[in-house]
């Protein structure tokens, strides 16, 4: 048993848990993205923050991919951590301005204005979709290519690949593919108005795979440059 | 079974009877930057002459690894005498070998000559650069042939290697490394010791020793240089360490785009291998160890050691989450130790020669030496290894040699792009893991990037936020993103575009960043932002609020350098292009629009815009000066007349008609005032007419502007001094809505040396005063000015055409380097025979019947760097000496006299009697007085008092009318872009610089003649062709943003 301090308490938990599932376990929140119980552990997308350590020489470390120590001293929602996951949620908006959940996110963490110039890039680099695909679905159709600014999530060549069995799987698992926020103000606010979840692609569209076909019938992705082009 | 005992016996080779084997040994120097600059050309031409003078029996050539001056490539250290030619050319080898080799003449033009200075220094270990060195790991640089095993044996090479094997045990090892207290290299300065034993500790079989090759700081070549210098020393700390840990297999990860020391390493691993050094049973003790070479493929982040690992493994490299730390979890999921090139490297000279040996050099929490890749705007390029502690002056001064053109140091980017920027303030700070961290930068792997006052803080930060954006590995949203737009805001600010609220912003993604990351590239990001702004915070606001870039390298801003960093805004680049067309006229029209005494700029400014100017940056500057005399020269058309303007606005006084009271006086009246100049003097002119002599400034030429000014509608009023005549209050009772104090810094100071009341001691202002006024002076033969600035030049050259006058003597305690004087002025006052001595200082005056009739002196050295970037003189006990004069003239300084605001006065003022005012406004405390030039600044320069009048007439235009005094402030741009004309072929190639015509010396003995004449209409135009036109490059910018 791992014995650690969770918040000021003093709590135990099995070996080979990391900061998360311990904190799942006693009821603590800790908003995630990049997270998915059936699948392996990443850390990219920065929410799921702890602070740890004695204090004067804290540091924050994502909770997902952080295996648990004997005497941790783990604290979770401390300022330094609030105001790291309020900014990761802003840089969130900016490029996914319209994802319904990162905007429930945002309205939680009362995160009210972009002061970042907003794109459009329907896609957070979580990686959900390419651990999906490898780990749950064998398949490995998809990838990250390039790095930093330029890193995105593709096909190898960017071509229809030959291993993806359109399963949707993909599609599926994404939380930032969903119908765009048609709310009437402007785009760099956060307009919180859409009250019910809209259904994700899969469920409007089960049948046409855009993300691996490119149909174009949801609408999101015409016209984009980076759009797999159809295997002839 | 070969003991290493047995080899070192059977090649029977050290360095005594290696050397013997030839009278001479030339090293040649094959590290990346001599072989860039034509090393190995140097090398085939040199051997092919000694051959042809039959003396390859007696001379060898060694190619060795870097040599650490690089600035000075190509290389060759003679050996055994340590002669240091640098700079070679093939042309210069068959006279050097003849001269030296056969006759035994060391070539005096081949070696070293300092900046500065004019004498060559013979010896590698009498140069500054190596004097201050501590070579430990670099201690075969420049002395073995790397590509040569038995050379390193020679020198003590594989010692450690078969003492940690044979004599110690592996905890012993262990101990010693700990005791040394030896720390990681890489940058973070992990105890090494420590992480041996953790590694060692640790669980499993398999274990991996890794050396981490990765390095790739923009401006970092320290672990290329040790690959490439002695590639066999890191072999040897790998084994050594490998024997200490337990681990039987060991990696080194080299960027692909280090080919040299690929080749060397690759080379070095073979041999090592023949001898029985690596492989199985080393030295026949049972150690079993290999190492292999894995090539990166150029990712930064790869430095990083869990993508490191990861990239070993074959995979994308990618950071893993620490805990589990590689020593427990590395390599193939095996317990892996991963040093940095420079650790491992360390190693071998540690067990040699003890840890006590090694705990002594350095600081108590940093041990050893650092090795720094000296970068930037630094006189000595190159690579430096220094013993931790040692300040950063040291580096950049006495190793580095200074900055060069004169420039003043600004800051230095220590631990590379995600290090931070450490000012000139903190020069003193002895360099270690800890201090540097404390100053918000960090040791890095050891590049230092030394930025001079023509480097935008701002723009730097940009840069390394760029190369931070593209090298980040992505995962990260904290670290892609944040790095993305801390890139974007700062773009945005560099563009003038920023608002105060982006540094808010920044600070706070930096932060952001900086906590949320995973791996230690995201973690230290946002360094370059935070260190910036934490000691440049007001550059950025220069940026954001009032658009100035003053380094003048943010084009968006600047759009030519010369005209942003004009103080009145003149439009350089036009007139130029104006005189090059032929327009003369026009260029005449373009500089009286922002410049109402042009004459006088024309002969006088200190032109900070040729400075500036970016054809200078290579070559020479255009003689943008020159080209102005000539403009008001040819572009002058006659007078048609006197057409005083009468005003009928608002009464505006103004108190002093020196080149600030004027220009605003000026303005004003372009805006509808009717100013009144009360100059308390004879004449108008202030400082102009009264400091500055005729032949720099001839009347006629001054008289012209000012009858311009008051044909504007300027009314000066002469021989109205205030507080005498009338005080600030009387003029508002007059109806003054608004007063203007710009009555100049006319009072010299005190030298404040024992007898300087005595008869003959005169104050330079008076001097010149009373001269310029028509006064009698009376001067001895032999004059002393005491002073460097242009006051003390100035007088020192009238004194000089006093006929009366035999010989002037300028005392001066700093340099030629340090004089504050314009360089032409000193220049001009050596030709005509006026005698400087400098580093020199008056300590007493000597007087018979209370007259002067010497002074006593004493030489001054140059000190270490104070905080103005210069040299305090030190005076040299023992060195005093007299010196006879008939007067002695004081001009160290000068300082406003603020006795005429009366002796109540309400005015805030600074020690130094200047005016205290907003700086934006130029307000003073009193309602409706506003202050400017010299009485604000001290004595400065004519270009400055006038932009002062330019702002203080925009100040008190609002102030009358009641609005708040605040201005908007835009980006420099030219009022119209005029058509650059087009050059032939050989105009584009024809870079001279045109200088304005002197008048000779010998014509200007004993008169006031002027001496500048100016440029002639060919050579004007031949100039005004050189100039680049770099207000193009903005207007290409700007007319793309108007098509989106």
């Amino acid at each position: 048993m791992i014995v650690f301090t969770l918040n000021g308490l003093e709590v135990q938990i099995p070996e080979g848990y990391t900061i998360l599932e311990a904190c799942k376990f006693y009821g603590i929140e800790i908003p995630t993205l990049c997270y998915d119980e059936g699948l392996s552990p990443y850390g990219g997308c920065r929410l799921c923050l702890v602070e740890i350590g004695e204090e004067g020489q804290t540091k924050l470390v994502s909770s997902c991919t952080y295996p648990l120590e004997q005497e941790l001293k783990v604290r979770t929602n401390t300022k330094r951590v609030i105001n790291a996951r309020k900014m990761m949620i802003e840089l969130l908006l900016s490029v996914c301005p319209s994802s319904k959940t990162i905007q429930d996110l945002a309205s939680k963490y009362n995160v009210r204005k972009i002061r970042f110039p907003v794109r459009n890039d329907d896609c957070i680099l979580c990686g959900l979709c390419v651990r999906m695909c490898k780990e749950q679905m064998q398949s490995g159709a998809i990838g990250f290519v390039k790095r930093g600014y330029k890193k995105k999530i593709t096909t190898p060549f960017n071509i229809k690949s030959e291993v993806c069995r359109l399963c949707g799987g993909c599609i599926y698992i994404c939380p930032a593919c969903q119908l765009r926020c048609q709310g009437p103000a402007a785009s760099t606010d956060v307009c919180n108005a859409c009250l019910s979840l809209e259904p994700t692609c899969i469920e409007t569209h089960d049948d046409y795979q855009c993300w691996m076909g490119t149909t174009g019938d949801c609408g999101t992705c015409e016209g984009r440059p980076d759009q797999i082009k159809k295997k002839k | 079974m070969t003991t290493f005992l047995q080899l070192a016996v059977k090649e029977h080779i050290n360095e005594e009877v290696r050397l013997k084997q030839y009278r001479t040994h030339l090293l040649v120097c094959a590290g990346t930057g001599c072989v860039a600059a034509g090393s190995f050309e140097i090398k085939k031409v040199l051997e092919k002459e000694i051959a042809k003078h039959k003396l390859q029996n007696e001379v060898a050539v060694i190619a060795t690894g870097c040599n650490g001056f690089c600035e000075r490539g190509p290389i060759v250290v003679v050996q055994p005498d340590g002669i240091f030619y640098q700079k070679l050319s093939a042309e210069d080898i068959p006279f050097l070998v003849k001269e030296h080799f056969l006759k035994g003449r060391p070539v005096q033009k081949l070696m070293y000559i300092p900046p500065e200075e004019e004498k060559p220094i013979p010896k590698l270990m009498d140069i500054g650069f190596f004097k201050h060195q501590r070579l430990i790991v670099l201690k075969n640089r420049g002395r073995i042939d790397p590509e040569n095993i038995e050379e390193y044996i020679a020198f003590n090479g594989y010692q450690a290697l078969e003492k940690a094997l044979s004599k110690m045990r592996s905890e012993e090892i262990l101990s010693e490394i700990k005791n040394s207290q030896l720390r990681g290299r890489g940058g973070a300065g992990f105890p090494t010791g420590l992480k041996w034993e953790l590694c060692r500790k640790a669980s499993g079989n398999g274990k991996y020793v890794v050396c981490n090759a990765d390095e790739g700081d923009p401006g970092a070549f320290m672990d290329r240089s040790i690959l490439e210098a002695d590639p066999h020393a890191v072999i040897e700390g790998m084994t050594i360490g490998a024997r200490a840990i337990g681990a039987g297999y060991g990696y080194i990860y080299i960027r692909t785009e280090y080919p040299l020391a690929l080749k060397r390493l690759k080379i070095a691993i073979r041999q090592a291998k023949e001898y029985g050094l690596l492989g199985k049973n080393i030295l026949g003790t049972g150690l079993d160890f290999s190492v292999e070479l894995v090539q990166g493929a150029g990712a930064f982040v790869s430095g990083e050691e869990t993508s490191l690992l990861a990239a070993i493994e074959g995979k994308v490299g990618v950071p893993k989450q620490r805990p589990p730390y590689p020593v427990q979890k590395g390599l193939f999921n095996k317990p892996t130790n991963i040093n940095n090139v420079e650790t491992w490297a360390n190693i071998p000279q540690i067990i040699l020669k003890g840890a006590k040996w090694f705990a002594e050099m350095g600081t108590e929490g940093s041990k050893g030496t650092k090795i720094f890749s000296l970068v930037g705007k630094i006189n000595n390029t190159g690579l430096v290894e220094v013993p931790m502690g040692i300040t950063l002056k040291d580096i950049i001064y006495e190793i580095g040699g200074g900055i060069p053109k004169h420039r003043s140091f600004k800051a230095v980017q220590t631990g590379g792009p995600s290090g931070g920027c450490i000012p000139k303030k903190l020069l003193d700070l002895p360099i270690d893991y800890e201090t540097l961290k404390k100053a918000g930068s960090m040791m890095g792997s050891g590049g230092m990037i030394v930025m001079d006052e023509d480097t935008c803080i701002v723009d730097v930060a940009k840069y390394f936020m760029n190369f931070l954006r593209d090298e980040s590995c992505g995962k990260c949203l904290s670290c892609r993103e944040g790095t993305q737009r801390m890139w974007e805001i700062l773009n945005k600010i560099t563009k003038g575009q920023g608002t105060m609220q982006d540094i808010e912003l920044l600070e706070e993604l930096a932060i952001a960043t900086r906590d949320a990351s995973m791996c230690g590239l995201g973690q230290s990001a946002g360094n370059p932002v935070l260190s910036t702004l934490r000691y440049f915070r007001d550059e950025y606001i220069a940026h954001i609020k009032y658009k100035k870039c003053s380094a003048a390298v943010c084009k968006e801003i600047i759009s030519s350098p010369c005209q942003h960093t004009c103080p009145i805004d003149t439009e350089a680049p036009q007139y130029i292009a104006y005189i090059a067309r032929g327009e003369f006229k026009k260029a005449y029209e373009i500089i009286l629009k922002d410049n109402p005494l042009l004459g006088v700029c024309s002969l006088v400014c200190h032109h900070p815009c040729e400075t500036k100017c970016r054809a200078g940056q290579g070559g020479d500057p255009i003689s943008i000066r020159a080209l102005k005399r000539f403009a008001v020269e040819y572009g002058n058309g006659k007078s048609t007349g006197r057409k005083k303007k009468t005003p009928t606005g608002e009464k505006v006084a103004i108190i002093g008609s020196g080149p600030s009271g004027l220009t605003a006086a000026h303005s004003l009246t372009e805006m509808g005032y009717a100013p009144t100049i009360f100059e308390a003097k004879p004449v108008a002119g202030g400082m102009l007419v009264l400091g500055i002599p005729e032949y720099r400034l001839p009347r006629q030429i001054l008289n012209e502007d000012i009858r311009r000014i008051i044909d504007a509608g300027v009314e000066i009023k002469t021989n109205q001094q205030l507080g005498r005549d009338f005080t600030t209050n009387d003029l508002f009772e007059r109806g003054y809505k608004a007063i203007y104090l710009a009555f100049g810094a006319h009072h010299s100071i005190r030298l404040a040396i024992p007898n300087e009341d005595a008869q003959g001691v005169i104050p330079a202002m008076q001097l010149l005063t009373d001269f310029h006024l028509g006064k009698k002076i009376k001067l001895g033969k032999v004059v002393a000015i005491v002073g460097g600035g242009n006051s003390a030049v100035d007088a020192a050259r009238t004194a000089n055409r006093l006929p009366e006058v035999e010989k002037v003597i300028i005392v001066y305690r700093r340099t030629r380097t340090e004089m504050p004087a314009y360089e032409e002025e000193v220049n001009a006052a050596l030709k005509e025979g006026i005698d400087i001595k400098f580093l020199t200082t008056p300590t007493n005056v000597t007087t018979k019947d209370k007259k002067v009739t010497g002074i006593e002196c004493i030489n001054m050295e140059l000190g270490s760097v104070d905080e103005s970037g210069r040299r305090r003189p030190i005076p040299i006990k023992g060195s005093e000496f007299q010196l006879r004069i008939d007067t002695l003239v004081q001009a160290i300084s000068e300082q406003p006299d603020i006795s005429c605001l009366g002796e109540d006065y309400e005015f805030n003022v600074s020690g130094w009697n200047t005016v205290v005012v907003d700086n934006t406004t130029l307000a003073t405390n009193v309602n409706g007085v506003f202050a400017g030039g010299d009485v604000i600044r001290g004595p400065s320069t004519v270009i400055q008092a006038m932009a002062d009048g330019k702002k203080v007439a925009q100040s008190i235009d609002r102030y009358i009318k009641g609005k708040p005094i605040e201005f908007t402030y835009t980006v420099t741009r030219p009022s119209i872009y005029v058509e650059p004309v087009k050059l032939k072929v050989e105009e584009v190639f024809d870079t001279q610089r045109q200088e304005a015509k002197q008048l000779s010396v010998a014509n200007r003995n004993k008169n006031f003649k002027g001496v500048d004449l100016g440029l002639d209409k060919k050579s004007a135009i031949r100039e005004a062709k050189r100039c680049l036109r770099c207000d193009f490059e903005v207007k290409e910018l700007d007319d793309k943003k108007e098509k989106k």
